[in-house]
C-alpha cells in the first residue's frame, strides 16, 4: 500500500497488450546462436525498449542490448527489428501486436556481434575518426567572440548535425556489406558536415580524402541509410553534396566522379543517358572493352538502348531544362542539392515493379507487401 | 593495476569531457572512463540552451546573470560560486562555438540566445532544440582531436583510497568483463544526476548517481540532497522531457477549464516563471481537480506550424512519438517529472573535494551554483565551466605530486565484494526493488512534501535494502553483463535516497524545491539559509550544516 496517494491521487491501472517478440540471441564464448520467443505482458504505450527491459527483468537477466537516453537522441539501441536497422526506444509496439505480427529482432549488420544484440561498434567510430572530424579552421584568424555566420550558412549542415551515431545507416549499408573499408554513411554524413561549414576550412583536403578509395563513389545509391536513418540525417544526401561539392571543386580524378559529369553531358545532349557510352568516357577504352560482355549481356536483356543512331529523347527540351537546373546547382555545390533523391529513389522502386510503397514507410515489423499488389 | 594516468575523468557527459580537455591542454595524461560511449551521455538530451551574458539579444551582462541565479536559487546558491560562472559563461561558450557548436543565429550572424525561464534577459544561447546534442558532439569532436584515451563501457565502481587520498577506480570492464583498477593521482566525479530514483523522470537509465554514491562510501558529504528539481513540462506516462524552450518561445499552460492557470501563481512571468513555481502550481490544479487525467496542457498551436518546425522539431517529433500528440494541432498534456539534482558531492569552486586527489563538477556535484532551485540553461553551462575549472586543477595538482599507488589489498576486496554478489544463486531479481524505490519517492518525496510522508518512504527505503542485502543477478557471464552493473547502480541510489529524505526531514521550511505547504510552508532565512551536508556513518546518513556564501546578495522575498 503506498501512502501517497492522498496526494497525488491513485492512478487508475494502466491498460496492458500480450506481446510476442523473437530475439536472435548469440553468445560469443561459445558461439552459439539461437532464435527465442518471448511472451510477456506491457503496458499499451511500450516501445521495443521497453518490452526487451520487461523481459530482462523477468524472464531473464542474460539478454544483452545497449540502451540510456530512451528519447531517441543518445543512439545506443540502434538493433533490426525484421531485418532492418530501427531505434529500440522510437518503435511502438501497439500497431505491431494489433496486426497479431511477432516481429524478430536482432543485432545490427555491418559489425561484428557482442553478445545478443550488442555489436562492436569499433569499425564504426574508426571510420568517424578517419574523416578528421573536428573544425579545422585554416589560415583564418580565429575571432575573439563568436564566428560570424548568417542562419542561411549554416543550414545546409542542419540535417547532418541531426546524426546521433546510431549505426543504424551502416547497419544497412550495401556498399559495406561487400566493401567493409567503405567509408560509409554515418562517417561521410560527418564529413559533409564539416565540408558544408563555413567557419571550416579543410574543405579542400577532405573532399581529396572522401574522393579516393573506399570514398564517396563506393556508395551504390542504394538509399537504404535514407531510409532507415532514424533522424532524417539523410546521409545518401550528404554524399550526394560531397560528390556535387567535389565536381565543383575540380576534384574529379575519381571514376565515380567522371561518371557523374558525363551523365550529365549524357542527358544534355540526347535527353537519355547513353549507357553504352557511359564507360569508356568514365573508364577509359580499355577497361570498357573489358565490360563489353557485361554490356552485351545487359543489351540482350533489353536494359540498354543500342548506341547507333544515338536516340534522342522526345521531351529532350525538358531534360535540357533538368541539365540547366543541375548545372546551376552544381555551380552552387551543395547548397544546391535539392534534398529530393528520396523521392526520386521511391519513384525508381515503384517503376522496378517492386513495393508499391516506399520501405522507409511500412512500419518495422508489418509484413511486406508483395511486390505488384 | 590495469593502467596509471595523471588525472582520470570518471563520466564523459559535458561535464567530463570539458574537464578532460582541460586536463590535457595543461600536458596532464588524462583519460576518461564512461560506462556508456561518451555522445552517449545524457548530457546529449538537453534540449533549451545554455545560458551566458553575451548580451546577443538584448543589452545583457554577467552580473544581471548573477543575480538572477541567485535569485532563482531561493538564496541557497553559493554567491562567489555564481559570479565566478556568470563571469566565465560568455568566454566559455565562445569557445565552443570556435570548437564548431552549431549554435542558432541571430540576423546578425551571432549566437542566437531565447528567453528562459526567471531569466531577466534572453540569455540562453541555443541549438534548436537539440543544444546538448551538440555540445556533446563538439566536445567529443575535440576529444578525438587531441586523442583523449576513453576506457568506454567501463562501469567505476569504487574510489581507490592510500595514503588519505584518493589514488584511482576501480571498474567493471563490460565488453570483456572483469574488474579493472585504474590508478591516478586524481580524480575527477563527472557521473551526472540520479534522476532514477523517481518514477517518472526526464533522466537516462544511466543517471543513477553513482559518483555521489561512489564519494558518499569513502566519507566524502554530500550536500543539499534534498533539492531535487521537478520539470514542469514531461509526457506522461514515461517522463521524456518537453523543453522548456517551448515556454520560451511562447507556448501556453492550460489547466482541464482551457484558462492559463498561472495568473493564479505568477501573475507577472506567468509561463516563464521558474520551475519550482510551475511545478507547484501545475501539481495542485492536478490535485484540486483541474487537471486532465492527471496532466494539464501545454499549448503550442497558436505558435504556427512554421516556428514549431523550425524551432521545435525535436519536441515535435517526442510529443509525436511518446504521447501520440501533435503539437501543430493539439495541446500536449504534461506533468511535473524528476529532472535535476542541485545537490550532489560537496566541492570549492575549484571542484576539489574534502578528500585530497579527488574532484566532482557537473550535475554529480554541488559547488553550489543552482542552490534550491536551478534556472533552466544553467546546468550545461556549469558542466563547461565547473568542468573546465575541475580539469585545470586537479591536472595542476596531478603534475606537481608524483605517486599512485593502488594496494593489491585493495583489489582483492573488490573482487571478494563482488564475487559474493555474483556467486549468490537464489534471491531476488532488482527490478521489483528498484521499481518500489522509484514509484515511492515520487509519492512520498516528489513536488510536495510531508514530515509524514517522508518518515515513512524513510522505513520503505530501509526495507528496500534490507531486500537488496539477498539481491540475485541473473547473468554470471563476463560479456556485456550489465544485469551485474544495474544491480550495482541500484545499490548506490539505496543510499541516495536515504541521504535525501532524512536531509528532507532536516530542513523545516519550504526553499526552492523543497516544498512542505502542511507544516513549514515559509522559508525560514534564520535558521536554514545554510546547506545541508550528509556523510555516511554506521551505515546509515546523518546531516550536519555548512553555511552559504553570501558576496552581494541579501535574501529577499522570491516573487515572479
Ligand atoms: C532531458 C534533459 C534536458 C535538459 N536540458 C537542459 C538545458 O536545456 N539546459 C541546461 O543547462 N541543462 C539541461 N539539462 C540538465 C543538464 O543537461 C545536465 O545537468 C548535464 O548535462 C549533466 O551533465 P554531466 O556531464 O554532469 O552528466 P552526464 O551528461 O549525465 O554524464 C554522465 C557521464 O558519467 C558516466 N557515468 C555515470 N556513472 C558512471 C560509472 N559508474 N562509471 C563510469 N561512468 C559513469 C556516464 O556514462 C556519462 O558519460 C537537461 C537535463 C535533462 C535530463
Ligand atoms: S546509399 Fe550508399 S551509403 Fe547509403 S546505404 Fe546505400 S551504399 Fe550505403
Ligand atoms: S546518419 Fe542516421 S542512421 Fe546513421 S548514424 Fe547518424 S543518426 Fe544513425
Ligand atoms: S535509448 Fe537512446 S536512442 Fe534509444
Amino acid at each position: 500500500m503506498s501512502i501517497g496517494t492522498e496526494i497525488t491521487g491513485g492512478s487508475a491501472p494502466e491498460p496492458t497488450m500480450e506481446v510476442a517478440i523473437k530475439i536472435w540471441r548469440y553468445d560469443s564464448q561459445t558461439g552459439e546462436r539461437a532464435l527465442k520467443l518471448y511472451e510477456v505482458e506491457a503496458p499499451e504505450w511500450a516501445c521495443l525498449l521497453d518490452v526487451l527491459d520487461i523481459i530482462k527483468d523477468r524472464v531473464d537477466g542474460t539478454l544483452a542490448y545497449r540502451k540510456s537516453c530512451r528519447m531517441m537522441i543518445c543512439g545506443s539501441c540502434g538493433m533490426r527489428m525484421d531485418g532492418g536497422a530501427v531505434l529500440a526506444c522510437k518503435e511502438r509496439m501497439k500497431p505491431i501486436v494489433d496486426r497479431g505480427h511477432v516481429p524478430v529482432i536482432s543485432a545490427m549488420g555491418n559489425m561484428p556481434i557482442v553478445k545478443d544484440l550488442v555489436v562492436d561498434m569499433d569499425p564504426f567510430w574508426s571510420k568517424i575518426r578517419a574523416m578528421k572530424p573536428w573544425l579545422q579552421p585554416g589560415y583564418q584568424e580565429p575571432p575573439e567572440r563568436e564566428y560570424l555566420a548568417s542562419q542561411e550558412q549554416m543550414n545546409p549542415i542542419h540535417k547532418e548535425a541531426l546524426c546521433i551515431m546510431c549505426g543504424c545507416c551502416v547497419s544497412e549499408c550495401n556498399s559495406m556489406e561487400s566493401d567493409p573499408d567503405f567509408l560509409g554513411p554515418a562517417a561521410l554524413a560527418k564529413g559533409f558536415r564539416f565540408v558544408g561549414d563555413p567557419r571550416d576550412g579543410a574543405d579542400i583536403e577532405r573532399l581529396n580524402e572522401y574522393n579516393s578509395e573506399h570514398g564517396i563513389w563506393d556508395c551504390t545509391r542504394c538509399y537504404f541509410c535514407n531510409e532507415r536513418c532514424p533522424k532524417g540525417v539523410d546521409p545518401r544526401d550528404a554524399i550526394a553534396k560531397l560528390g556535387a561539392e567535389s565536381v565543383r571543386q575540380g576534384i574529379d580524378h575519381d571514376l565515380g566522379a567522371k561518371h557523374a559529369k558525363w551523365f550529365v553531358t549524357s542527358t544534355k545532349t540526347t535527353g537519355w543517358l547513353r549507357e553504352t557510352e557511359l564507360v569508356p568516357k568514365t573508364q577509359g577504352i580499355v577497361s570498357a572493352i573489358k565490360q563489353t560482355k557485361f554490356a552485351l549481356g545487359l543489351a540482350r536483356r533489353g536494359k540498354v538502348p543500342l548506341p547507333f543512331p544515338p536516340h534522342v529523347a522526345e521531351e529532350v527540351r525538358e531534360a535540357r531544362a533538368l541539365h540547366d537546373l543541375l548545372k546551376e546547382q552544381n555551380r552552387r555545390g551543395a547548397a544546391g542539392i535539392v534534398q529530393g533523391e528520396r523521392g526520386l529513389a521511391r519513384i525508381e522502386r515503384t517503376d522496378e515493379g517492386g513495393a508499391k510503397r516506399d520501405i522507409a514507410e511500412i512500419t518495422p515489423g508489418e509484413e511486406p507487401a508483395a511486390a505488384g499488389s | 593495476m590495469e593502467a596509471k594516468h595523471d588525472v582520470l575523468v570518471v563520466g564523459a557527459g559535458c561535464a567530463g569531457m570539458r574537464a578532460a580537455i582541460a586536463a590535457h591542454d595543461i600536458g596532464a595524461d588524462v583519460a576518461l572512463i564512461s560506462k556508456i560511449h561518451p555522445v552517449r551521455s545524457h548530457s546529449g538530451a538537453a534540449e533549451g540552451g545554455i545560458n551566458a551574458a553575451l548580451g546577443n539579444a538584448s543589452e545583457d551582462d554577467p552580473e544581471k546573470h548573477a543575480f538572477d541565479t541567485v535569485k532563482g536559487s531561493d538564496f541557497l546558491g553559493d554567491q562567489d560560486a555564481i559570479e565566478i560562472l556568470c563571469e566565465a559563461a560568455p568566454e566559455d561558450v565562445y569557445e565552443l562555438e570556435r570548437w564548431g557548436a552549431i549554435f542558432s543565429r541571430t540576423e546578425d550572424g551571432r549566437i542566437a540566445q531565447r528567453p528562459f525561464g526567471a531569466a531577466g534577459e534572453p540569455r540562453t544561447a541555443y541549438a534548436a532544440d537539440i543544444t546538448g546534442h551538440v555540445l556533446v558532439h563538439v566536445l567529443y569532436e575535440q576529444v578525438m582531436k587531441r586523442e583523449i584515451p576513453a576506457y568506454e563501457e567501463f562501469f567505476a565502481w569504487q574510489l581507490v583510497i592510500d595514503d588519505g587520498r584518493c589514488q584511482g577506480v576501480i571498474a567493471w570492464d563490460l565488453l570483456n568483463g572483469g574488474l579493472k583498477s585504474l590508478g591516478a593521482k586524481t580524480v575527477i566525479l563527472a557521473t551526472g544526476g540520479a534522476g532514477r530514483l523517481y518514477s517518472g523522470t526526464t533522466n537516462a537509465y544511466a543517471c543513477t548517481g553513482d559518483g555521489m554514491a561512489m564519494a558518499l562510501r569513502v566519507g566524502v558529504p554530500l550536500k543539499d540532497m534534498e533539492m531535487m528539481q521537478f520539470h514542469p513540462t514531461t509526457l506522461a506516462p514515461t517522463g521524456v522531457l518537453i523543453t522548456e524552450g517551448c515556454r520560451g518561445e511562447g507556448a501556453y499552460l492550460l489547466n482541464s477549464e482551457g484558462k492559463r492557470f498561472l495568473e493564479r501563481y505568477a501573475p507577472n512571468a506567468m509561463e516563464l516563471a521558474s520551475r519550482d513555481v510551475i511545478s507547484r502550481a501545475e501539481q495542485t490544479e492536478i490535485d484540486e481537480g483541474r487537471g486532465v487525467d492527471g496532466n494539464v496542457l501545454l499549448d503550442l498551436r497558436h505558435l504556427g506550424a512554421d516556428r514549431i518546425h523550425e524551432r521545435l522539431h525535436g519536441t515535435r517529433e517526442l510529443s509525436m512519438v511518446f504521447a501520440g500528440v501533435d503539437p501543430i494541432n493539439e495541446p500536449i498534456p504534461v506533468r511535473p517529472g524528476a529532472h535535476y539534482h542541485m545537490g550532489g558531492v560537496d566541492t570549492d569552486v575549484w571542484g576539489k573535494t574534502s578528500l585530497e586527489g579527488l574532484y566532482a563538477a557537473g550535475e554529480c556535484a554541488c559547488v553550489s551554483v543552482h542552490g534550491a532551485n536551478r534556472l533552466g540553461g544553467n546546468a550545461l553551462m556549469e558542466t563547461i565551466t565547473f568542468g573546465r575549472r575541475a580539469g585545470a586543477h586537479a591536472a595542476e595538482w596531478a603534475l606537481a605530486n608524483t605517486t599512485v599507488e593502488v594496494p593489491p589489498s585493495v583489489e582483492a576486496d573488490a573482487e571478494r565484494e563482488l564475487r559474493h554478489l555474483l556467486d549468490r544463486a537464489d534471491g531476488e531479481r532488482p527490478w521489483a526493488i528498484r521499481d518500489e524505490l522509484a514509484r515511492t519517492m515520487h509519492e512520498n518525496f516528489g513536488v510536495f512534501r510531508r514530515e509524514q510522508l517522508m518518515r515513512g518512504q524513510g522505513d520503505i527505503v530501509a526495507g528496500l535494502r534490507e531486500r537488496y542485502q539477498r539481491v540475485v543477478v541473473d547473468d554470471k557471464g563476463n560479456v556485456f553483463n550489465n544485469d551485474l552493473t544495474q544491480a550495482l547502480e541500484l545499490g548506490f541510489l539505496l543510499e541516495l535516497a536515504d541521504c535525501m529524505i532524512v536531509s528532507g526531514l532536516a530542513r523545516k521550511e519550504s526553499r526552492g524545491a523543497h516544498a512542505r505547504p502542511y507544516d513549514f510552508p515559509e522559508r525560514d532565512d534564520e535558521n536554514y539559509m545554510r546547506h545541508t551536508l550528509v556523510a555516511w556513518a554506521d551505515d546509515r546518513p546523518r546531516v550536519d550544516w555548512t553555511p552559504v556564501t553570501v558576496t552581494k546578495w541579501q535574501p529577499q522575498e522570491r516573487t515572479y
